[in-house]
């Protein structure tokens, strides 16, 4: 596992925007909880990756989805902010000797608590980004908490899933 | 100098950072506002093709509703053709007198056109609900258009590409339609706040009204995006607030968003004619 950028990653950023298109855009949980799974492409890049390259990719993703969900601007920026916070939660959540060279987001490889703790955070600043400027003013505050919080929960368990299911540990080990 | 560029160098992500924020808020600013026309969004012929694609795809999944909509709209139609066919024979005044000649009233002279568009993507569950149509500039579409289904009011064209349209949803947190209450032509302004698509506020209706449960909303036709008496819904809780002048009033809409499959482009042919005028004598255009 390098931290190049490979033809892998290309397919999973099509494979997870179109997933976020074609499929999540209808999946919502009782009116409030909805499932971003694109940003899935922004948090299984590699570990050591460019900071600046990173940004782009996040803005991209976060584009194309907007041209989609007629939301300009609005996943484009919560996805640059992921990109910028990934770097630091990274550094924050280091094992205590470090990054290892295969090292990857897996989560057979950096385990269940690393793994949620990473994710989780990540995903949080991204939904509370989209749903507060969503509503781009303080008022529906109150209503955005439980849309962020089961979103939150819901695109979490769709990432665990698609870790369990895709990055087996044998893939990781290769 | 170079302690400049090094700097630069050294917090280059950041700066990156604020420069792409900086540009998303703009994007933001610019373009998600309720009349704002973005130039990357649905109607993109790419991003047509393949929301044209994932509906026909899931359009499958809802022939039988789809076919009934359209068997329904089919029964009332005759049912009104029926209506005026008796009545043009019944009426026989052009006939009797040769001499006389019945001035008809010039203001329905000139009906509304219908563009039918069938609907390639809609989401009733955002602050900011928006479709796209399947139907463009090729079609007669223009930005401005006011959109209706069988059962009422959809919403308004925002912007329009050779092929495909997007529509500002009656479900847009800055959406507002000029409506009345049918039955005492008390006319108020319809906007949706969030949450329960199947429910919307009517606004400024004053408190020596007396409206009650059931009645019937239709739009008032006072703007030139809807004819008017196009259906909105029914009244389904009526509040008055103490500290108010106007009462808080739910109404139930007759159009239910999550099914809408095939809808109908309203054009009015003397809207140019109208907004000039009231552009001219100083009048706002309300939504």
């Amino acid at each position: 596992m390098n931290s190049s950028l490979g033809i892998r990653h290309i397919v999973q950023f099509v494979v997870f925007v179109a997933l976020q298109i074609l499929l999540m855009d209808s999946l919502v949980l009782f009116g409030t909880g909805f499932s971003f799974i694109y940003i899935a492409f922004l948090l299984f890049l590699p570990i050591n990756m460019n900071r600046v390259l990173l940004l782009f990719l996040g803005f991209i993703a976060g584009f194309a989805v907007d041209i989609f969900y007629d939301t300009m601007g609005i996943h484009a920026a919560a996805s640059v902010l992921l990109a910028y916070l990934r770097p630091m939660i990274l550094n924050l959540l280091t094992p205590r000797d470090g990054y290892d060279t295969n090292d990857s987001v897996n989560i057979h490889v950096m385990g269940w608590r690393w793994f949620l703790a990473y994710a989780l955070t990540l995903i949080l600043a991204h939904h509370t980004a989209v749903f507060l400027l969503e509503i781009f003013s303080l008022e529906g505050l109150s209503a955005a908490v439980p849309k962020i919080l089961l979103s939150v929960l819901f695109t979490g368990v769709v990432m665990v899933i698609l870790q369990l299911l895709f990055f087996s540990l044998k893939r990781a080990n290769r | 100098m170079r302690n400049l560029f090094a700097f630069i160098y050294r917090f280059r992500a950041f700066l990156i950072f604020v420069l792409l924020e900086a540009l998303c808020i703009f994007l933001i600013v610019r373009y998600n506002t309720y009349q704002g026309a973005a130039m990357f969004n649905s109607a993109n012929t790419y991003v047509g093709r393949v929301l044209e694609f994932q509906s026909g795809v899931t359009d499958y999944f809802r022939l039988a509703s789809v076919n009934s909509t359209l068997a329904q709209e089919n029964a009332v139609l005759r049912q009104q053709l029926m209506y005026y066919r008796q009545e043009a024979d019944a009426d026989s005044t052009d006939q009797l007198d040769t001499t006389y000649y019945a001035v008809s009233d010039s203001s329905k002279s000139e009906p509304f056109i219908l563009h039918a568009g069938r609907v390639i993507n809609n989401s009733v569950r955002r602050t900011n609900n928006y479709l796209t149509l399947a139907a463009g500039s090729l079609d007669g579409v223009k930005p401005g258009m006011g959109v209706i289904s069988p059962n009422g009011a959809v919403g308004r064209v925002k912007t329009v590409s050779r092929h495909y349209a997007t529509v500002t949803s009656l479900l847009h947190s800055q959406m507002l339609i000029s409506a009345k209450i049918k039955k005492n032509n008390t006319f108020g302004t319809i906007k949706w706040t969030g949450g329960d698509y199947r429910t919307a506020l009517l606004d400024y209706i004053p408190l020596h009204i007396k409206p009650e449960i059931g009645d019937t909303v239709v739009t008032s036709g006072y703007n030139t995006v809807f004819p008017e008496g196009i259906m909105v819904g029914t009244i389904s809780e009526v509040e008055r607030e103490l500290d108010k002048s106007f009462y808080t009033i739910r109404v139930k809409l007759a159009v239910d968003f999550a099914q809408l499959s095939y809808v109908y482009v309203v054009e009015n042919p003397r809207r140019p004619e109208q907004d000039s005028l009231e552009h001219e004598a100083g009048i706002l255009p309300h939504e």
